[in-house]
């Protein structure tokens, strides 16, 4: 039942037989597809995309023009080529997701697997201390850490990293628990080894496909976070994002105006990238987790 | 949002299994250590937010005489009053104080105590997050179960996509969209269908259900716009929960009484497949109440989330302090709830 | 306003002396600074304690055409008319003032018709008004000035430093480099869809009494080669993309200030840091909230801060705070000042012209004030916008006075004196009470008592929004 979700711990299947399932499967095909799409316009941007393509002052498009003569998707407030702005936009959204992400997992599954090894004392005050967490509200850290280390990318990051750790770290412990719960972790305990190795050498990799499922939701959620915080104005206006875009043009009346050119695409960009993570995620989970397999 | 990761946020088996077991199997031990248990959280929440806050520029004795002439005493004699000359320990003993005896000191840019301000945003905020919870769970359960009992069919698969991109959308960008759809009109849509925000027409007159029905007027949008990105949460949490009941045995046994699909689902399944969902419910407020703050600032819906988006505006300290330790109180309550809902509902976790 | 004595010989005099002659006397009649008079045997027997009375209760004590009986803050004002006011009755029973968070919603509702008229609409919006149906957009001429102010090396009245500015910024020729490589032209264009004018004098263009340009020699133009020859002469060599200091050797890098919630502020910055690239200055953003930029400000923490003023037809409180007296003491409190700015000529004119009653007199010296605040470019001005206004020509006529400039601009309407003549349209059959206007703002408050201006254009929220 759901309550003793993961009785049994999924084992991860060779990497050749996980490969076939994978591909044997339409979302997971159409997830990767989007994330490698995504991958590949983030890092080869810089070979076309020139600092005068992003530069207001070199701006010659016509103000908030619709798309034609040159410009696919149109132009922004100061004549900028949108499309030009979203595809660079690809790297510090993607940035800011990958990287609050990485800090949480490594957090999350710190936490977790010492409160799921060291059951009593040590488990229970670092559970309490996630409760705490969870309870804290994104917003009013954001805010605080804006103006501590300045607006920008940085304590977007932050503020970010913090508030989305705690998932991970209650995911983790659990698994922890039942993992460590199995025969071979009594018998390495028997032969010898020390906690640090059975965390790390036994643990640890039986978690880490779990782990991984949940980064890929923590990274949608990271995206959609730094979107909704610099909706509120805790961004960099020199700074070009997804969330910077579809701020700008809130402020700069795209969406009074129609320019459905400048106001749709980063958000249609947001949820395409968010989906890509999710149908993987979900791809992933499906294979790693027996009780699914004939779903 | 996938189904098993949903699922293990809604029960945390590892939870029971630490404790004791005088204490696991006996009720009142129990709630009493749950409630010490939010009671420190509160507390700590307390410690973390008077931090936060206190980090940051926090005279707001320039910024709110600027429009006026100000001699240096009177400057001097506004800081006293607004209590940012102490210390800060004294400000943070203050501050404790004050919010366990229910004073939260007074707004810096509304004039006026921020229990108050609290006071008159709350049942805004409750009545839009209760009837877009409300509404979203009918919705996503019963697409749950539909799509859950009959899953890999083309419903199952329809339903999950729309409700998997609905919720890969950022909330601000899709109210400010359909603010705008339905308010001048856009293609076949009439203009004014809705209206462009607030929560009521000023200066309605007619009997009191006029009014009721005006402030429904007001509510469809900023509901409409908080359901379509959660909902998803529900369908996924019931679909899987109502796919693991699938193969468990006594639904066989049902099966072979002879009793009808319908009535295996309804009576059998969908109970025990409820108990995951329902703890998601007191779970999901967080998540909800970080949408709302954006929801009621594009529809300018005067609750909370609104009252948090202004008071970051100078940044106004109490009143920033003031809801974040309503809010984060709130979370701490639901989670508690959550808890000994959880342990209530299901006879195995008290038997453990 | 330093008052010696205050009599009223009869009923409807009241003499007011002054401790030193005072030019600016008259304008305490002027909206929307007036300072309404209440005859004590009015308040005396509903007010105990006048100092300590707060006006927040209803009724509330007010002055105008219409009196305040409903408030739901952040959400709307309800005004009902003011049958004895002594300039007549308002031809509209009720007003009503609605909030709105986001300036698309503003507009939506007036393109649906859920309000009649708004005000302080984006510029960037404005357009979408035009050439519909039963909508009348207008611009009223600009009482304000954006700008960007620039640390000349701040300091407290006895002349200690103060604060982490950049000591680089005091040389003249720099801030003079600065001047001629901004486009206020197109920071007219791009940023107020060409809605006010490129900002020159400190006093803004609203009040014609008070206008003044720079001699054409002195005049500073968008002219990037003639910003880089000025930095080349003054001595500053290009070291890779950007000068450096050629004492310190240390690269041309300023901080700039912005008002994080402001969105035009958003939108100039990246110009400058474009436009201060092409002349090798390296500015960095620093988006702050108010009280972060006020609070630095005042500690002279900063280098360049974007900066806004607002000012009634009695430009005094503009004037002043450039004058020395608002420096700070010597532990940074006490001041009042906008940009450090310091001279003893210039406080000279200022004390000059606060007793020049005559109109043309005082202009006279308020022009050489502002000539040498052109010439300091410690308060650098990029542009005057113009207010915004729409109203729907099917729910309200008569709303609009004056008449327009050159330009296109209607004069500035002081609030209720305007209102009163708006009469509605047509009739709304949700009301019973009689013909009521409904009438969006967008972004400002009025506080009860009669209507209080604020002069800085973003002070606080409250005033804002």
């Amino acid at each position: 039942m759901t309550a003793v979700a993961t009785a049994a711990p999924p084992r991860l299947d060779g990497p050749r037989r996980f490969a076939r399932q994978f591909f044997r499967m339409p979302t997971a095909i159409a997830g990767l597809t989007i994330l490698v799409l995504f991958a590949v316009l983030a890092l080869t941007a810089p070979l076309y995309i020139h600092a005068s393509d992003l530069d207001v002052t070199k701006a010659t498009g016509g103000q908030m023009a619709a798309p034609g003569h040159g410009y696919l998707l149109g132009t922004d407030q100061p004549g900028r080529s949108v499309l030009l702005l979203l595809i660079w936009g690809t790297r510090e959204s993607l940035a800011i997701g990958l990287l609050a992400t990485l800090l949480a997992m490594v957090v999350g599954s710190a936490v977790g697997l010492l409160a799921g090894h060291y059951q009593r004392f040590v488990g229970r005050a670092l559970m309490h201390v996630t409760d705490w967490f969870i309870a804290l509200p994104s917003l009013p850290l954001a805010i605080s850490l804006a103006a501590v280390l300045g607006q920008g990318a940085t304590s977007l990051t932050i503020a970010i990293a913090v508030t989305s750790w705690t998932s991970t770290a209650r995911l983790v412990r659990a698994q922890t628990l039942a993992v460590e719960a199995r025969p071979f972790i009594e018998r390495a305990r028997a032969l010898g080894a020390g906690n640090v190795q059975i965390m790390v050498r036994h643990v640890l990799p039986n978690v880490a496909p779990l782990i991984l499922v949940s980064s890929t939701l923590t990274v949608a959620g990271a995206i959609l976070s730094e979107a909704t915080l610099t909706f509120l104005g805790l961004g960099n206006p020199t700074d070009v994002s997804w969330g910077t875009m579809i701020n700008q043009a809130l402020t700069t009346s795209a969406v009074s105006r129609g320019a459905w050119w400048y106001y749709l695409p980063p958000g249609i960009a947001i949820v395409i990238v968010v989906l890509g993570f999710t149908m993987t995620g979900r791809a992933v989970e499906h294979i790693l987790n027996p009780r699914m397999a004939n779903r | 949002m996938t189904d098993a990761l949903a699922a293990e946020l809604a029960a945390d088996p590892g939870a029971a299994a630490s404790a004791p077991r005088w204490y696991r199997s006996s009720f009142w031990p129990y709630l009493a250590a749950k409630l010490l248990g939010a009671a420190i959280s509160f507390l700590v929440m307390l410690v973390i937010g008077f931090t936060i806050f206190n980090v940051m520029p926090s005279d707001p004795v320039a910024t709110l005489t600027r429009q006026h002439p100000t001699s240096p005493s009177q400057m001097a004699a506004l800081r006293k009053q607004l209590g940012v000359d102490l210390p800060v320990w004294h400000r943070f003993v203050n501050f404790v104080g004050h919010t366990l005896t229910g004073n939260l000191g007074d707004s810096w840019q509304y004039h006026q105590s921020v229990g108050s301000l609290i006071t008159e945003r709350l049942w805004p905020t409750v009545l839009l997050i209760g009837s877009a919870t409300v509404i979203s769970v009918v919705l996503g359960l019963w697409l749950g179960i539909r799509s859950g009992w009959r899953h890999g069919s083309f419903f199952d698969r329809a339903s999950s996509g729309v409700s998997l991109v609905l919720w890969s959308v950022p909330t601000f960008w899709l109210g400010l969209i359909l603010l705008v759809i339905f308010t001048t009109g856009v293609g076949p849509i009439p203009t004014n269908l809705f209206p462009a925000g607030l929560m009521s027409t000023p200066g309605y007159s007619g009997p009191w259900i006029a009014h009721v029905g005006d402030t429904i007027h007001h509510l469809i949008l900023p509901c409409l716009t908080l359901v379509l990105v959660i909902f998803a949460q529900y369908v996924t949490i019931m679909r899987s929960s109502i796919i693991d009941e699938l193969g468990a045995p006594y639904l066989l046994t049902a099966r072979a009484k002879g009793l009808r699909d319908d009535d295996v689902r309804r009576k059998h399944a969908v109970p025990n497949a409820l108990l995951p969902s329902v703890t998601v419910i007191f779970l999901q407020l967080g998540t909800v109440l970080a949408g709302t703050i954006t929801v009621e600032t594009v529809y300018s819906w005067p609750g909370l989330g609104f009252l948090t988006f202004q008071a970051l505006q100078i940044p106004d300290l109490p009143l920033l302090e003031g809801t974040f330790v309503v809010l984060s109180g709130a979370v701490i309550v639901m989670n508690l709830l959550a808890d000994m809902l959880y342990r209530v509902l299901d006879p195995r976790v008290r038997a453990q | 306003m330093t008052f010696a004595s205050v009599t009223a010989p009869d009923d409807s005099t009241l003499i007011v002396k002054t401790k030193t002659p005072q030019a600016n006397m008259p304008y305490v009649s002027v909206a929307p600074n007036t300072t309404p008079i209440v005859p004590q045997h009015i308040w005396e027997s509903k007010v105990k304690d006048l100092k300590n009375f707060r006006n927040t209760d209803f009724p509330v004590v007010g002055y105008g055409p219409w009196k305040l009986v409903g408030y739901k803050p952040d959400q709307y004002t309800t005004l009902e008319v003011n049958k004895d006011y002594f300039e007549g009755r308002a031809k509209a029973d009720r007003l009503i003032l609605e909030y709105f968070k986001d300036d698309d919603a503003t507009i939506a509702a007036l393109r649906s018709g859920q309000i009649s008229a708004a005000w302080n609409l984006p510029a960037t919006g404005y357009k979408t008004l035009q050439g519909l149906k039963d909508l009348m957009p207008y611009q009223q001429i600009a009482t304000r000035w954006t700008g960007v102010e620039i640390n000349p090396g701040a300091k407290s009245r006895t002349g200690k430093p103060l604060g982490t500015g950049n000591p680089i910024l005091a040389d003249p020729k720099l801030r003079l480099a600065m001047a001629y490589a901004i486009d206020r032209e197109t920071l007219v264009k791009k940023v107020l869809n060409g809605l006010g004018t490129p900002g020159v004098g400190y006093v803004p263009p609203a009040y014609k009494q008070w206008a003044w340009t720079p001699a054409s020699a002195d005049a500073i133009t968008f002219d990037l080669a003639k910003a880089n020859s000025i930095l080349d002469a003054a001595g500053y060599p290009k070291q890779g993309a950007y000068r450096v200091d050629p004492k310190t050797h240390k690269q041309l890098a300023f901080r700039l200030g912005t008002h994080s919630d402001d969105a035009n502020d958003q939108q100039i910055a990246p110009y400058l840091v474009g436009w201060f690239k092409s002349i090798g200055i390296k500015l960095t953003l620093q988006p702050q909230s108010m009280s972060g930029l006020n609070d630095n400000l005042a500690k002279g923490d900063w280098d360049l801060l974007m900066d806004g003023w607002s000012t009634p037809a009695d430009p005094t409180y503009l004037l002043s705070i450039q004058t020395c007296a608002t420096l700070p003491k010597d532990d940074g409190s006490g001041g009042n000042t906008d940009a450090f700015f310091c001279d003893p000529q210039y406080d000279k004119l200022f004390a000059e012209q606060t007793q020049a009653f005559d109109v043309k007199q005082r202009a006279a010296i308020i022009s050489q004030m502002q000539d040498i605040l052109y010439k300091a470019n410690c308060d650098i001005m990029f542009y005057n916008n113009n207010i915004l206004w729409a109203v729907r020509t099917d729910k309200v006529a008569n709303f609009r006075t004056g008449e327009p400039d050159a330009d296109g601009s209607y004069p500035i309407q002081n609030l209720f004196i305007s209102w009163k003549n708006a009469t509605p349209v047509g009739g709304n059959s949700s009301s019973n009470a009689g013909l009521w206007i409904g009438i969006g703002i967008g972004i400002v408050v009025i506080v009860a008592a009669g209507g209080f201006f604020a002069l800085r254009r973003r002070s606080t929220a409250a005033e804002r929004e």
